[in-house]
């Protein structure tokens, strides 16, 4: 199968079983709530290093918020359920709490497993706190230095699918660089997704474990290594010279196959040989998404 | 089964008539005559069967609707627990008194304890109500403990009295003693607020949308716009309530109180920006 000329490849991404939650958070301009979304954002690329994989899903208008403000919508996934409540408390606590204006509201009213997040971000009021009920939902005010800081109590929790993903194989680094800009400009605010890494991209994709070290549970992917062609088992064909991935974690697996779709479609364009993805061989993670499939119908694998 | 169960008043009862026993909830299952058999209490006269002062159309249904000048009717709807219950014109006191869920609609005016220790549900007054709606009975600790009582008119003295936990919302004006002694809870008042609001509350919140003269025992804290109003103030626009822009984008002075209790109530006075 190729894409105006771009072959791709017969594989599939292999994905994982994670537990996420959507976070509306609301300021008094939309600059206050981004910094706020940025913050919380920060230094979540990846369980691996930094327990949580966060991401900006998309702007919200005062129209879709629950305070009327300008808001932001943030999801956030971790791979066990005991792990996301803590994480959150940690992250809305120093990021959302401290953020002048700014709110914070569950964005999964539907979903049946609630985790505290309000509940326990309410201490920092010494006492002083106060709660209101709502519509059936108990938020928490919390004083602060500027006024109130309002959070919803609890927040939906729902089964995700993290590390949907694909691989641009290009003739060199600007050619993968603009590939990868462009899928990252297509697949921007699909909604039920995002893309944990750096600009949505991330330039030093992972095998499992290590061939010197038995404590490590990911290294560099020498088989995808340009520089490594000539001393390792590469699977990279002659005339690649740069690979970079996107990574894509979504609410659902259709919502994942929806992007990669859009993301392949704009990736494939001048210099770019080839589009594959990272998987497992199928043993580790039960979502696959196969990419001659996503991108003949867009269905989910 | 019916859509619904009618009752339509049958003439002036001879006294009062308590209507708290009956259930409407529990009717889904009542044939007619099963319902006209149920027993009502009239002053002066003593038990007396639902259908010898109402008659009744329809079986099988939990939706119910009351027809008729029940001004002298009281204690319907006590204890609801799920279902929907329609009542036509006046109604007489204790209307929605501890309901639990479900909703109770009142198309005029209510007597005093209009969801007198309602616990869940809405109880949407169309009119005015007496005093003490939302409130505990006399001698009693506790008021509403859950719930939204919705007035669309005025409300007499000590609405909310000793409220524990609840939304009560008034269109317009508020008598004296409005959220008197609270525990909890919240009180909105679009009209005037009359005199001593608040007293002897621990905490809750009584927002004030129109003039309000806080009492002696509160104290000035700030001028500030309070983010969880913004919520509030949207689902009582939702509900049909004056919600007004300016409402939304004004600021309200905190007054904490009452200093003689706990002192961590407040009344929420909104003053334009």
């Amino acid at each position: 199968m190729k894409i105006r000329g771009v072959f791709i490849e017969d594989t599939f991404a292999e994905a994982f079983t994670m537990r996420a939650a959507r976070l509306v958070i609301t300021g008094t301009s939309p600059r206050w709530a981004m910094a706020a979304a940025l913050k919380l954002t920060g230094f979540a690329t990846s369980v691996i290093g930094c327990k949580i994989e966060a991401g900006i899903e998309r702007e919200l208008g005062p129209e879709d918020t629950p305070d009327g403000r300008p808001g932001v919508s943030v999801l956030a996934m971790t791979m066990g359920k005991d792990d996301l409540p803590k994480r959150l408390i940690e992250r809305v606590g120093q990021t959302v709490l401290t953020c002048p204006t700014t709110a914070c509201f569950d964005g999964l009213p539907d979903a049946p497993d609630r985790v505290g997040v309000g509940s326990a971000l309410r201490f920092f009021g010494d006492g002083f706190q106060a709660s209101k009920v709502i519509a059936g939902e108990r938020y928490w005010r919390v004083p602060v230095m500027e006024g109130e800081f309002l959070v919803q109590e609890k927040f939906g929790m729902i089964k995700a699918v993290g590390g949907g993903n694909f691989l641009i194989l290009a003739r060199s680094a600007p050619a993968a660089l603009a590939a990868a800009e462009a899928a990252v400009d297509a697949m921007a605010g699909l909604p039920g997704v995002f893309l944990p890494f750096p600009g949505g991209v991330v330039r030093s994709g992972s095998k499992v474990g290590s061939r010197r070290s038995k404590t490590m549970i990911a290294s560099t992917n020498d088989a995808f290594c340009p520089t490594l062609r000539a001393i390792t088992k590469s699977d990279l064909a002659e005339g690649i010279n740069s690979v970079l991935e996107i990574v894509i974690n979504g609410l659902d697996a259709p919502a994942i196959s929806r992007a990669m779709k859009a993301g392949i479609d704009a990736a494939c364009r001048d210099d770019v040989v080839s589009i594959s993805a990272g998987n497992y061989a199928g043993k580790l993670g039960p979502h696959h998404f196969h990419l001659r499939k996503i991108m003949s119908d867009g269905a989910a694998a | 089964m019916s859509d619904e169960i009618v009752l339509s008043l049958r003439g002036v009862p001879q006294g009062t008539v308590d209507a708290s026993s009956l259930a409407p909830h529990a009717w889904g299952e009542l044939a007619a005559g099963d319902v006209a058999r149920l027993a009502l209490r009239v002053e002066g006269v003593g038990a007396v069967a639902l259908g010898d002062v109402f008659a009744v159309k329809g079986e099988r249904s939990n939706r119910v609707r009351v027809a008729g000048d029940l001004s002298i009717v009281e204690g319907l709807g006590t204890g609801l627990d799920g279902g929907e219950l329609l009542i036509e014109g006046n109604v007489g006191a204790r209307v929605g008194a501890r309901m639990k869920s479900g909703r109770i609609t009142v198309t005029a005016n209510a007597g005093w304890g209009a969801g007198l220790e309602m616990a869940g549900g809405t109880l949407d007054i169309g009119g005015s109500v007496g005093p003490r709606s939302g409130a505990a009975p006399l001698g009693a600790k506790r008021g509403m403990t859950g719930g939204e009582l919705i007035v669309r008119g005025s409300a007499g003295p000590e609405a909310g009295a000793s409220m524990r936990r609840g939304l009560v919302a008034i269109a317009g004006d508020a008598g004296e003693g409005t959220g008197r002694a609270t525990i909890a809870g919240t009180v909105v008042v679009f009209g005037a607020m009359g005199p001593n609001p608040g007293q002897w509350s621990k905490r809750g919140t009584l927002v004030a949308l129109g003039p309000v003269t806080p009492p002696a025992s509160y104290r000035y804290a700030c001028t500030y716009r309070p983010q969880y109003l913004s919520l509030l103030l949207r689902h009582l626009r939702d509900q049909r309530l004056p919600v007004t822009s300016e409402h939304l984008t004004g600021s309200y002075r905190r007054y904490s109180g009452d200093l003689a209790e706990l002192g961590a109530g407040e009344i929420l006075a909104w003053t334009r920006n």
